[in-house]
């Protein structure tokens, strides 16, 4: 199915993006798919924005209507003037990210997690597969797939993996893109914001948590 | 007891309609009473490979809109009296049947029959949801790709879903010489990004494509090596412990081990 509907961390919290020349009734069918297939793993009472100048009063109490049957609250915000008040200030982000989400499984190829705090997976993160934290991103396993920790511009946050094998790596507003000849490595890693740039270490486990 | 397996793959073309059949003639010839339902809806071919083409009447899409009970679709196999087919329409599209209807005719059959087999469609779309509803146990056919592995990762992703937690793994068409030489996808590759039980490797082996061609399912072959792989597959599948046949020299992948970006 086509990506015409995306949800996006930003400094600003969790955002709903999606692309206005496609019909809106598509755009529901979508993002309830969407919903459906990432349920379990949004943590519960997550504020999702959506940038008030997209959307009709209309179809603004139609998302609000969906979502709530999903557990999420949905927030119209005008992305045109920033007001201070509406930007998370990296302290606030900091708070969010203290709450843990625990997934105890791999999470296979087109699965999504979204939380606004930290997540622990107790299994492989697979190819295709997409983790957005508010927090830091803890994978007791194998990580390759699209991982982003600190969303909503934590700079602090960090992802730790048993084998980090990811194609792409993200904190708060970083990208790190694997080099093209990855090796294994046989110890736990954890990438981590320094001076900067996203920098890859091996740590000790008890060390970590 | 008798048991619903669906046959699943997501990406296409990987061997789901050969294994189906296979696999009912596997339990037939053990005699057991079988019955194969194809839900590819629009592109029936499980027909063809069990060479019953010539023999339908009704099918499935009657049978689910009521307008003949399922008894009158079936189709008997020519040799193997206890397997039969439920074929479905070849002009329909895969929204003619839903979960619902699905269910309610599984719960039919099992009266009646050990083992109800279900041959998906390919993708992961509404015909996929109605084809697995009712089954018990989820046989996942991959080949040795990367694109076939991450397809059949994400279908045991919606199988989770389901709460269809019976998976089994099947790896089809595998190449001994490209597996030694580190071109392929070994069992080890796979299993990391799967791993879910596998019960069967079969290899690429040219009598599949004779034997569908003949509409006799290879697994009567005794000299073909697929057929060999079917066969255990059966036995696995009816809970016997049988060891895996050698497709490539043991010790070969300790040697030769290719890093792979899944
Ligand atoms: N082990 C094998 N060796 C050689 N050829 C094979 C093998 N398994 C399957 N094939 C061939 O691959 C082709 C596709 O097989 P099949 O129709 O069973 O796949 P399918 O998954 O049902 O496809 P679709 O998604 O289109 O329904 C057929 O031509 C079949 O003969
Ligand atoms: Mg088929």
């Amino acid at each position: 199915m086509s990506e015409d509907v995306v949800f996006k961390g930003s400094r600003s919290g969790l955002q709903l993006i999606f692309d206005e020349t496609v019909d809106f009734t598509s755009i529901l069918k979508q993002l309830k798919t969407k919903l459906e297939s990432a349920i379990d793993f949004f943590g519960k009472g997550t504020i999702v924005n959506v940038a008030i100048d997209k959307i009709t009063k209309e179809q603004e109490t139609e998302l609000s209507i969906l979502f709530q049957r999903y557990g999420l609250t949905l927030k119209a915000i005008d992305t045109s003037l920033p007001k201070v008040s509406e930007l998370k200030s990296e302290e606030a982000a900091v708070e969010a990210s203290k709450e843990i989400t625990i997934i105890e499984r791999t999470v296979r190829g087109g699965q999504e997690i979204i939380s606004n705090g930290s997540v622990v997976i107790l299994g492989n993160v697979n190819p295709g597969a997409k983790i957005i934290a508010g927090g830091n991103i803890d994978i007791k396993g194998t990580c390759r797939g699209l991982v982003h920790a600190g969303a909503f511009g934590d700079l602090t946050a960090t992802i730790t993996a048993d084998k980090m094998l990811a194609m792409q790596i993200r904190i708060a507003d970083l990208i790190a893109r694997a080099p093209d000849n990855l090796e294994t490595v046989d110890t736990t890693e954890c990438a981590r914001i320094k001076n900067g740039n996203i920098v890859i270490e091996t740590v000790n486990r008890q060390e970590v948590c | 007891m008798s048991e619903i397996i669906v046959v699943t793959s997501g990406k296409g073309g990987v061997g789901k309609t050969t294994t189906t059949a296979n696999l009912g003639v596997g339990f037939a010839a053990r005699g057991k009473k079988v019955v194969l339902i194809d839900t590819d809806t629009g592109l029936r071919n499980l027909d063809l490979l069990l060479g019953l083409e010539n023999r339908i009447m009704y099918d499935l899409i009657d049978v689910t809109e009521g307008r003949v009970p399922y008894k009158k679709a079936l189709v008997r196999h020519k040799r193997h009296e206890s397997l039969y087919l439920l074929p479905t329409s070849q002009t329909k599209d895969k929204s003619a049947v839903n979960s619902q209807q699905m269910n309610s005719l599984c719960n039919e059959l099992i009266k009646d029959f050990d083992y109800v087999i279900i041959d998906c469609p390919a993708g992961i779309e509404q015909g996929f949801q109605t084809a697995i509803s009712a089954a018990d146990t989820a046989v996942v056919v991959t080949i040795p790709e990367i694109s076939a592995v991450r397809d059949a990762d994400k279908i045991i992703g919606e199988l989770g879903r389901a709460e269809k937690d019976n998976i089994k793994l099947i790896v089809n068409r595998i190449r001994p010489d490209m597996v030694k030489k580190g071109d392929m996808l070994t069992m080890d590759d796979i299993d990391e990004i799967l791993s879910i039980d596998c019960i069967g490797q079969i290899p690429d082996d040219e009598l599949v494509v004779t034997s569908t061609n003949r509409g006799e399912p290879v697994i009567t072959n005794p000299v073909s090596s697929a057929g060999k792989a079917y066969k255990n597959i059966v036995g696995r599948l009816c809970g016997e412990n049988i060891p895996f046949m050698e497709i490539v020299p043991e010790g070969f992948f300790a040697k030769v081990k290719k890093i792979f970006k899944m």
